[in-house]
């Protein structure tokens, strides 16, 4: 097939977009990786938090290190990463009536990619990298893992230029006029913070890499975790702009909505590239490789414009609904637009749930602790309840609502299950909500962070007894067996759907 | 008269909503120092 003849491109009977075939199995085949690795992640997070919540401590201490590893890595980079690279060739195709520029180095890519995560999973599975997330040295992994990380990094990186490209290429080819549409926007704009971000996960763990084989003899603590927060947290940050660009879409694609105010959308976009970046400095507050005054100015002032985006399209995209919902009719007092607005859709359900999740616990808790309160909370249960507020209860359930159409545009399979759909964002957001202020109370009561146990039984010292942490602790354990049914439930859907799913034309 | 009709405040109900998420936000500020002064206090 002749990738750039028009016989390469269908037109869908419901939506009349245009899909290039060729990047049509790359969508698929990048989103159903995404998928099996939020299945894996998933598994090991109700194994994790039945670990935590001490009155059921499920897991022995070597496992439970060992499976938090895994689930860091497989839920902060594969599984998102996946699905983004994904996101990346639909905003780059679909959306811009193009065709994906190379689809066989996107392959080349994919590969890479699924070489690199499936490496650096089963070596952490097999204890060779029981070293969390973060991976500070002097502790050491087996060479694999990092290499494995490189391998996934390079891959990203090469999927993520061949969106870039794809996109300037379409402009050529006049395949649309004028500006980009704001999601491919707000998607190249995750795709720029991605370069920096990936650029940076390679030059961290190849020597991470040379080390763990003996070939350098050390690698400088202090070097190291300045340039792992050049990937790290940034990391976070490619999903941040992602998971605003799928608001807007599902906005749109759920109520007709449009920004009201499109190009102060893309002012903030730009302010996440400029500055989002920047607040990853909080991970070194302590840290004696940065000045003062690098770490006040990074952390106090230019984080704060990236805020700024935040609240642009924390305001837009209601704003953008509200005008949708009036202009139909739904104009009567203050909230009847918000009354009727689409609940049982699942696309609009994802977006209502993940925004509420993601503004109110995951933006505020970031913003108050994230700076000032971390130099006394960094270590405590507080960090993560505001990451699985911002990655779990945001990032992934838009990536899930943004699924519940991209799976049946790609496959051309109707939705198995339409009105478990409906309910999974709610089951899902309960779950994730009291998971999330579970984590944040015990970290306010003290609670240490990734310990395994905090009674210190085995110790032979007095512990602190976190007084009230044992109901703050069951508020977790019972939240993320809630927010893992309602995991299990949208993977469902997409398997069914993809294997018995009814064929459409 | 389409001057006037541009003019118009377009979406009230996401500016109360906006100015809800403004008292949370106040109100978590100070709750999480107080919360914060319990657990950590200075003896």
């Amino acid at each position: 097939m002749n990738i750039t003849q028009e016989s390469a491109f269908r037109t869908c009977s419901v939506t009349g977009l245009r899909v290039h075939l060729p990047a049509q199995k790359l969508i698929i085949t990048n989103a159903v990786a995404a998928v099996v690795f939020l299945l894996i992640g998933g598994i090991l997070a109700l194994l994790i938090a039945l670990t935590r919540w001490e009155v059921v401590q499920l897991l022995p201490a070597d496992l439970y290190y060992r499976f938090l590893s895994v689930h860091g890595t497989v839920m902060l980079v594969f599984w998102i990463v996946f699905f983004e690279v994904a996101g990346l060739y639909f905003g780059g195709t679909v959306l811009l009536n193009a065709r994906l520029l190379r689809p066989g180095l996107g392959w080349f890519a994919f590969v890479l990619m699924l070489a690199g995560a499936v490496m650096s999973t089963l070596v952490t599975f097999a204890g060779g990298a029981d070293i969390m997330f973060t991976a500070y040295v002097p502790l050491k992994a087996h060479p694999l893992f990092y290499l494995g990380v490189i391998l996934f990094a390079v891959g990203a990186l090469l999927a993520v230029g061949l969106f870039l490209a794809t996109v300037i290429v379409a402009k050529k080819e006049k395949r649309y006029t004028g500006s980009v549409p704001l999601v491919t926007y707000g998607l190249i704009a995750a795709a720029i913070i991605a370069v920096f971000t990936l650029v940076s996960g390679a030059i961290v763990f190849v020597p991470a890499f040379l080390w763990s084989l003996g070939i350098i003899s050390s690698f400088d603590p202090g070097a190291y975790r300045v340039l792992f927060w050049a990937f790290g947290h940034p990391a976070q940050q490619i999903n941040l702009s992602a998971m605003v660009a799928v608001w807007y879409a599902l906005a749109t694609l759920t109520t007709g909505a449009k920004p009201v105010n499109e190009k102060l959308s893309r002012f903030a976009f730009l302010l996440y590239i400029l500055f989002i970046n920047l607040g990853s400095v909080h991970h070194l507050m302590v840290d004696p490789a940065l000045s003062q005054a690098n770490r006040i100015f990074n952390t106090s002032y230019f984080f704060y414009l990236a805020v700024l985006g935040s609240l642009i399209h924390a305001y837009s995209i209601p704003a953008g609904v509200e005008v949708a919902q009036r202009a139909k009719g739904y104009a009567k007092g203050l909230f009847q637009w918000l009354v009727k607005a689409p609940w049982k859709e699942p696309g609009f359900a994802a977006l209502a749930v993940s925004f509420v999740i993601f503004g109110f616990i995951g933006g505020t808790s970031g913003v108050i602790q994230g700076m000032q309160v971390n130099m006394i909370a960094h270590n405590t249960l507080r960090i993560p309840g505001h990451f699985h507020a911002t990655v779990v209860g945001g990032t992934t359930l838009a990536f899930m609502g943004l699924a519940y159409y991209l799976i049946p545009l790609m496959t051309r399979r109707q939705l198995v299950g339409k009105a478990w759909a409906s309910a999974q964002p709610y089951i899902y957001g309960v779950g994730v909500t009291m998971l999330s202020l579970g984590m944040l109370w015990s970290g306010i009561l003290g609670v240490p962070r990734r310990t395994y146990d905090i009674a210190a039984s085995s110790a032979g010292v007095a512990a602190p007894a976190y007084a009230g942490s044992d109901v703050t602790l069951a508020i977790m354990g019972v939240g993320a067996v809630i927010a893992v049914i309602g995991g299990a439930i949208f993977v469902g859907i997409a398997v069914l759907t993809l294997l018995t799913g009814k064929k459409m034309k | 008269m389409k001057g006037e009709k541009d003019n118009k405040f377009h979406a009230p109900g996401t500016l109360v909503l906006a100015f809800i998420f403004l008292g949370f936000f106040i109100a978590l500020y100070f709750i999480n120092w107080v919360m914060l002064s319990g657990t950590w206090a200075v003896r």
